[in-house]
């Protein structure tokens, strides 16, 4: 049975705070994370005692902290003892698990955060290390190339072009200039971009998201308390997230079969969408996203500026989702999709479709 | 309901580079095993998924996730490039000094493709559709790197070729991360704190808890901590519980000997200092309740720059032991 056909729908996000993202950010990821959830706590109107569940997501390669996630919990109080859980994954992975535990029915609120600093390390470094132990990471293959690779199969494909890419990346700054929380924005030509010389062809470096760090929070509620809590909460209609192989030899890296599934399992059902937040990496990804979701060309993508302006790795895809839903609670929107991804070249996808009443 | 994270976050300026280093040693199995032994031998294998031929050959049917006879094929030498992506400035993570394309390159005789490198001399001899065969390693271990490259051509370049070898059944591989830690305010506090000889602490406030100078915030509140909060702590205590570690010499291991680390409770306050040295105690005469104080470092040895910091540990007062049953329990 399809996720969204069990009773979800009683639940709502009515709170949440994001940082900034920023480059290299000198408070440790706890440090980053403790105003966040205390301004999300805030933002819902609730004491941290009404939490009946807390799950966090968070990857410790990134830091190089052992046990860091362990850390990262000072940041919910977690004294007197609190029910939570951790997963090696993006916030919107937390999210999903916290959501699952409100349809239990015997709590009325959750927390989930996502945090993450990509800047202590070099990310080329630490994402070969999530590859196939045996036939990819001793190559020394980094997500930049990889997304090179995905990038001239879409263009042989005939599915896009580097104009493609480089309209996605304007957009994105475009955007993102009215995003406070965004690294990089502004206004640029496609032309001039395309002038740039390459990175990794047919990428160049606009095509390839900034490192940073942030962190972000998220408050979920069930039914009444959601209405008490919030004047205009914003309804999960449905969530649901997909994988596919690992090795990108063994499946179309120019679509995204989860990626679909994923948006169908959530209850997406082709109809209008006010605003769609995409975990679109690398600028092909957008493509190849808006083509598996099944998204018009009048869709308004990305309106924070998605990761091309800012990518806080692990907590970017929970970021999706609180651009998302900030649009309903305030008013802007009525129904909203969120996108989020993980592993290699899109290999994990999860969607949230989000509605106001 | 919304509110707009204005905090300014502040940049890094002191940073503490480590290198963190995973020396894996894998079992290949029943599959990657005989793929890598063909390597060994200048060979490709694939495994039949149904009607498609996969390589690199895995275990289970990527479909279905059905566990896969185990029925090989040989499949190339050459093949032909599917898609690629061109590294112009390759880093030392990199198989190849020089520029180079990463591809996924379709065996002859497969219906996947394998990912791997191709050596060109420059970018312009790369195409999506061009044919490559394997430039085999002298030296080959049964590891994805004994074909040092693919090459543009029909043929492979073999290297004393053929001899069957002893089949692979273990890899090594050793990655690597580099780290730079920044450094936070409160460490340099505590650090200069230390260089003076005192022991500070910072006293959240508003369960008046004490931590250590170098934390940030109080966890149990979530309440940031700053020079405000800072406090001067008693330099004496008792030893609450401890540990004997007997040295595995694993790489970076420096101690030989069996060594100890103890818990301190600090005398009037209520903080724990954890993993502490103590100083000249045979690790036979370490016990709870052992009275102890603050050791700092002497102008000789905060010169020697291998030292990790100017508190050296803690050594016996010589006063009687503190016998209540209960300090036991107060490890952190």
């Amino acid at each position: 049975m399809a996720a969204n056909d069990r009773g979800a729908t009683d639940i709502a996000i009515v709170g949440f705070a994001q940082s900034q993202s920023v480059r290299d950010a000198a408070p440790s990821e706890v440090q980053l994370l403790v105003p966040v959830v205390a301004d999300a706590i805030t933002a819902a109107g609730i004491e941290r005692s009404d939490i009946g569940f807390t799950c966090a997501g968070s990857c410790d390669y990134l830091t190089g902290g052992p046990f860091a996630f362990v850390s990262n919990l000072e940041a919910a109080g977690a004294w007197p003892p609190i029910s939570e859980s951790h997963v090696e994954a993006d916030g919107a992975w937390a999210m999903y698990e916290a959501w699952m535990r409100l349809q239990e029915g015997d709590i009325d609120v959750a927390l989930a955060f996502g945090s993450g600093k990509s800047s202590p390390s070099n990310p080329a470094e630490v994402w070969a290390q999530q590859l196939d132990p045996y036939y990819l990471a001793p190559l020394g293959v980094d997500p930049v190339s990889l997304a090179g690779i995905q990038a001239q199969a879409l263009i042989d494909a005939g599915k896009a072009t580097e104009r493609d890419f480089a309209t996605v990346v304007a957009d994105s700054r475009r955007n993102a200039k009215s995003n406070p929380n965004a690294q990089l924005s502004g206004d640029y030509d496609v032309d001039a971009l395309l002038a740039e010389p390459y990175y990794r062809r047919p990428l160049r470096k606009h095509d390839v998201p900034p490192i940073s760090d942030a962190a972000v929070a998220v408050i979920m509620a069930r039914g009444d308390k959601a209405r008490e809590l919030c004047e205009r909460p914003a309804w999960i209609r449905g969530m649901d997230h997909r994988i596919e192989a690992h090795q990108p030899g063994l499946r179309d890296i120019t679509s995204s079969a989860s990626t679909t599934l994923a948006a169908r399992k959530a209850g997406y059902d082709g109809g209008p969408l006010d605003v769609v937040e995409l975990s679109s990496t690398f600028s092909p990804q957008e493509i190849i996203l808006k083509n598996a979701i099944g998204l018009g060309a009048g869709v308004n993508v990305n309106p924070s500026g998605g990761p091309l302006a800012a990518n806080p790795i692990m907590a970017v895809g929970l970021i999706r989702i609180v651009e998302a839903a900030s649009r309903i609670i305030d008013g802007t929107a009525n129904r909203a999709l969120a996108h989020a991804t993980s592993g290699p070249l899109l290999q994990q996808n999860l969607v949230c479709l989000l509605e106001g009443e | 309901m919304r509110t707009s994270h204005e905090r300014g976050i502040a940049e890094v300026t002191i940073t503490v580079e480590s290198t963190i280093k995973f020396p894996y040693k894998r079992s290949l199995g029943p599959v990657i095993g005989p793929f890598m032994t063909a390597l060994a031998e200048q060979r490709f294998i694939a495994i039949r998924s149904g009607s498609r031929v996969i390589c690199p050959p895995l275990e289970w049917d990527p479909e279905t996730a059905a566990e896969l006879p185990r029925d090989f094929v040989d499949v190339g030498p050459a093949g032909t490039v599917c898609t690629w992506s061109w590294v112009s400035r390759p880093t030392e993570q990199h198989p190849l000094d020089r520029p180079f394309a990463f591809a996924l390159i379709k065996l002859d005789g497969a219906d996947t493709a394998l990912t791997h490198v191709v050596d060109v001399e420059s970018i312009d001899q790369m195409s999506t559709g061009m044919r490559v065969a394997p430039r085999w390693r002298a030296e080959r271990l049964g590891h994805i790197t004994d074909v040092e490259a693919f090459v543009p051509g029909e043929e492979a370049i073999t290297v004393n070729g053929g001899v069957p070898g002893e089949p692979v059944t273990m890899m090594s591989y050793d990655a690597s991360i580099t780290y730079k830690i920044p450094v936070s305010d409160n460490t340099i506090k505590a650090h200069e704190a230390t260089a003076q000889g005192r022991l500070v602490g910072l006293k959240c406030p508003v369960c008046e808890r004490i931590y250590a100078r170098d934390r940030g915030f109080c966890p149990i509140d979530t309440v940031e901590l700053t020079d405000d909060h800072e406090v001067e702590l008693p330099q004496r205590g008792v030893v609450t519980s401890y540990t004997i570690i007997t040295p595995v010499q694993y790489p970076g291991q420096t101690e030989t000997e069996p060594f100890s680390r103890v818990m301190v409770l600090i005398d009037e306050i209520d903080v724990v200092m954890m993993y502490q040295p103590l100083v000249d105690v045979p690790v036979e005469d370490v016990r709870i309740g052992m009275r102890v104080a603050v050791v700092w470092a002497s102008e000789a040895e905060k010169a020697d720059a291998g030292r990790p910091g100017n508190l050296v540990g803690w050594m016996p007062t010589g006063e009687p032991d503190n016998t209540d049953p209960s300090l036991a329990n107060r490890i952190m």
